[in-house]
């Protein structure tokens, strides 16, 4: 078992690094670098300038800017020169991709172009913001679904469960920025209710009481928001699931042996129909590490969705890297951590089995 | 119970339609800001955040007065004197306020000026920007009876030069360069210092102190003279300023607007969406909305209290909406095509559709009102019927198709537009040429694509058409950098020029007689609307709402819209409603 995961933790750590440094390559071959973004676009008025800024001059100020950033390098090992017949050339050691790998290697991720502060120093902050709200959106959203899918399951439906799965139904079409700013416009507007604050911080002279309190009531709709945006996801097929259970054998028996159906479905359905789930809900760990961008934007979080979708529009590498492979850890960590639970649940998948 | 639950409901209902609580004069006012500053480096400032942040922590030469908007002196006691030297040089004398001081007691003198200016040059350190803008000044004298008296030595004769030599931030020689290293080096041998050869160990010495002072991040570890420090900064989240207690322009017996600092604090909320900024504006967690879009706009005026609640101010900016021709096209190199399609265009419309008909159509790259403006021009306006007469007088024959084709060719005329997909207005222009473009039988493929891309595609020749928007200023009227044939492949998007156009463009920059400029500058916009390489649509507005509490608003015509350092409370705050 120990082998098998530590063969698996491995793969995984390849596949992030393969990914990583996909991106590294593609993101430095795409049109427009940095560059465009930190220098000022060209014929802008309105800054007056004394000389005028030629093609020569706005050269000088890409190169001596790609100087700076360490992309007057090569790309990597070997490049091949511009033209059809361009020659393969072979750069040693002197290249950004040994660059990257080997200030990773010492712990150092880079530094942001943008800013030059540490990548590091930029994503920790972030995490703190996005990881308790991810995490906590996730544990809402997945309890909740546990007991909407035990009541959606229930025979007969009555009217208030075809209310629910029409609801669910409903939020499974919705976009989430279209959601969150429902949300927003419904809960955090003075012309509807004014009940949840969207913006600003807590005074400053408020308690460590308050401080909580008010970081508590700031952070019910994008947690609302992100629960009612995975909530269809995982409580649907749950549902499904649990309703196909209870049409098995077992669930039969059950019944005749005297267990009320709600007890069948706790008891028998449930741990059967729990194990697709587990891949559903690992899938949303990356997705809501990453993905609360629209979240972020809207309530204005500091996180890292909006850290990395910043990064990303304004071609800043490093931080852009560091967010894939984070995301792309995350991705296979949930992946490694399914199987195990499978494995934990499912004796028949053990190896040994 | 049912009737707690009711009456907390229209309790909270009620509470939010209330006006705000009167303000005391040291409560911080909040203002949004779009994005995060991303860095406070006075060297680097890549964003409007960051030089708004730069405002405040440190001061230049001369600064924009915004109620004038006009440059004012800050840390001059007056504005420059200049004379000439040669064919080439103008001198600008500069001289120093006597009471400019650093947060550490130490004068401002002409030595921090020389320093500054030589830290745009040193390799390293962000300062690309600052080298390509300060370069034309090549050396400092300073007088050596006053060493608050200097001039620059400037390689130009462009008649603002006085105006753009004195906007960069100051920084301290003495926390960066205690033993003065730097002043054996001039500046000209900095700046044509080769790049290929190491730097100094004078400048690589300063150059190791500023980045281990990381001003990026932490700008107090450095005495500025401006009015502010940064209190905190959490990025894309909130930045906060805080008034010092002892400033050295507070001695000064009447300020000059520049020189004025009333908030005791100034926080800025990073919101970057529209709609939560208007929702945090209506629930006065900010007190300052900048910039506001034509629709929230209207939403917030029709808003139920927002009569009082809000001030709502709306200020022609010096941003131009355009559209702009490849001229080098072969399709588009006839001026009288691009007459015509420049006729199927419609400012009116758009202005309409897209800013609630506030701004300014314009006949050229001149707002109207400026002195230089050419009133004696037509505006432009949609004319279908005009543009296919100009096709025809170009040689373009309609087909039985109803497309446009010229003799031996079987190509139709057809063009592709390309625009930054971030901005709406950008598409509703494209929109509204292709369905009027339709109508004539020329059609149009639109490109949007992202904005770094476009760029590329604008700089290379890569497209037939463009919309765009151009950041104007008062400031300054030199359009070279647009129009002229050297900047063709940099600002020139349109690779328009001619040896008349390059002459009549460098004739108005360095002309210093009124009435000359006036004239040269008439048939500039006589010259845009003849050769039509770029058809200017219309003048943005800029809108402000700003709280009803707050006094000394005063809204501009230029980024960022507003003076946050003049704002204040009132003393006696006014009795909440």
């Amino acid at each position: 078992m120990t082998g098998w995961l530590v063969a698996r933790l491995g793969r995984a750590l390849g596949a992030a690094w393969l990914i990583a440094s996909l991106v590294f390559m593609v993101s430095r071959a795409l049109p427009g670098g940095p560059e465009q973004q930190a220098l000022p676009e060209a014929g802008d008025l309105s800054r007056p300038t004394a000389s005028m800024v030629s093609a020569a001059s706005q050269a000088a100020s890409q190169q001596a800017l790609r100087q700076r950033l360490g992309l007057n390098l090569p790309l990597f090992y070997v490049t091949r020169g511009p033209g059809p017949r361009g020659q393969w050339q072979w750069h040693g050691a002197a290249n950004q991709y040994h660059a990257w790998v080997r200030s990773l290697l010492h712990g150092n991720w880079g530094y942001s172009y943008r800013n030059g502060q540490p990548v590091l120093a930029l994503v920790r902050p972030a995490l703190a913001t996005t990881l308790p709200l991810a995490s906590a959106a996730a544990l809402l959203a997945a309890g909740l679904a546990l007991l909407l899918a035990l009541y959606l399951a229930r025979t007969p439906g009555g009217w208030w469960q075809q209310l629910v799965w029409a609801g669910l139904s409903g939020l499974q079409v919705m976009p989430l920025f279209l959601l969150a700013l429902g949300l927003l416009l419904l809960l955090a507007n003075p012309d509807v209710l004014n009940l949840l604050p969207a913006a600003g911080q807590a005074p400053p002279d408020s308690t460590a009481g308050q401080l909580a309190g008010y970081w508590l009531a700031r952070a019910a709709l994008p947690l609302l928001s992100l629960v009612l945006a995975v909530l269809p996801e995982l409580t649907l097929p749950l549902a499904a699931a649990l309703r196909h259970e209870t049409q098995a054998g077992y669930a039969t028996t059950a019944r005749a042996k005297g267990l009320t159906a709600a007890q069948v479905l706790r008891r028998h359905a449930l741990p059967n129909a729990l194990l697709p789930l587990l891949t559903t809900f690992t899938d949303l760990l990356p997705t809501l590490a990453a993905g609360v961008v629209v979240v972020e934007v809207l309530f204005a979080l500091p996180g890292t969705g909006r850290l990395l979708a910043e990064a990303a529009a304004a071609h800043d590498y490093p931080l852009v890297v560091a967010g894939v492979l984070l995301t792309a850890g995350a991705r296979l960590l949930a992946l490694v951590l399914a199987d195990v639970l499978y494995l934990l649940l499912d004796p028949r998948l053990r190896p040994t089995a | 119970m049912k009737y707690f639950w009711l009456g907390s409901l229209f309790a909270l209902l009620g509470g939010a339609c209330s006006s705000p609580p009167a303000k005391l004069t040291s409560a911080p006012v909040r203002i949004r800001w779009v994005r995060d500053p991303e860095t406070l480096d006075p060297l680097a400032l890549p964003n409007q955040s960051a030089v708004d942040a730069s405002n405040l922590l440190h001061l230049s030469l001369l600064q924009v007065d915004y109620e004038k908007n006009a440059y004012a002196p800050a840390l001059a006691a007056g504005w420059p004197q200049l004379s000439y030297q040669g064919d080439s040089l103008t001198l600008v004398h500069y001289e120093l306020r006597s009471a400019a001081a650093w947060d550490d007691g130490h004068p401002v003198l002409a030595s921090d000026i020389d320093f500054t200016l030589k830290l745009m040059h040193c390799p390293g350190l962000p300062n690309e920007n600052s080298r390509e803008q300060y370069g034309f000044i090549r050396q400092v004298r300073i007088d050596a009876a006053n060493p608050r008296r200097f001039t620059l030595v400037c390689r130009s004769r462009s008649a603002e030069t006085a105006a753009i030599s004195g906007d960069f931030p100051v920084l301290p020689e003495a926390s960066l360069d205690p033993a003065h290293t730097l002043r054996r080096l001039p500046l000209a041998t900095l700046q044509d210092w080769p790049a290929t050869r190491p730097p100094d160990p004078a400048v690589a010495a300063v150059v190791q102190r500023y980045q281990r002072a990381n001003l990026a991040r932490q700008p107090s570890h450095l005495p500025g003279c401006g009015p502010y420090r940064l209190a905190s900064w959490q990025p894309n989240h909130e930045v906060r300023f805080e008034r010092k207690a002892h400033w050295w322009a507070d001695k000064l017996p009447a300020p000059p607007l520049v020189l004025q600092a009333r908030p005791h604090a100034l926080v800025y909320e990073i919101l970057p969406d529209d709609a939560a900024a208007a929702l945090a504006l209506r629930r006065h967690d900010i007190d300052v909305y900048p910039q506001v879009p034509a629709r929230i706009f209207k939403q917030l005026q029709a808003a139920p209290t927002a009569k009082e609640d809000f001030v709502f101010y709306t200020k022609q900016s010096y941003d131009i909406l355009m559209v702009g021709f490849n001229t080098q096209r072969a399709t588009l190199r006839d001026r009288r095509t691009r007459l015509a399609l420049s006729r199927l265009l419609d400012p009116v419309g758009l202005l309409a559709a897209t800013q609630l008909g506030q701004g300014a159509r314009t006949v050229g790259l001149l707002p109207p009102g400026n002195q230089f403006y050419n009133d004696s021009l037509p505006l432009p306006t949609y004319a279908p019927a005009q543009a296919m007469t100009l096709l025809q007088q170009a040689g373009w024959h309609r087909g039985a198709d109803g497309h446009w084709r010229q003799a031996g060719s079987a190509a139709p005329l057809a063009v592709a537009l390309r625009y930054r997909a971030e901005d709406a207005t950008f598409a509703t222009v494209g929109l509204q040429f292709q369905a009027a473009a339709a109508q004539v039988g020329i059609a149009v493929t639109l490109l949007p694509g992202e904005s770094t891309v476009i760029s590329s595609y604008l700089q290379a020749g890569d497209f037939d058409m463009y919309v765009r928007l151009i950041k104007g200023s008062p400031l300054g009227l030199n359009f070279a950098t647009i129009l002229h044939s050297q900047a063709i492949g940099a600002g020139n998007f349109t690779r328009f020029g001619r040896p008349d156009t390059d002459r009549l463009l460098e004739a108005i920059a360095t002309e210093g007689n009124l009435p000359r400029k006036r004239r040269l500058l008439r048939r500039f916009q006589a010259l845009l609307q003849e050769e039509m390489p770029l058809l200017p649509l219309f003048f943005l507005p800029y809108r402000l709402a700003a709280s009803r509490q707050l006094q000394h608003v005063v809204a501009s015509r230029l980024k960022p819209g507003y003076t946050a350092a003049a704002l204040a409370w009132p003393a006696t705050p006014a009795p909440a409603h």
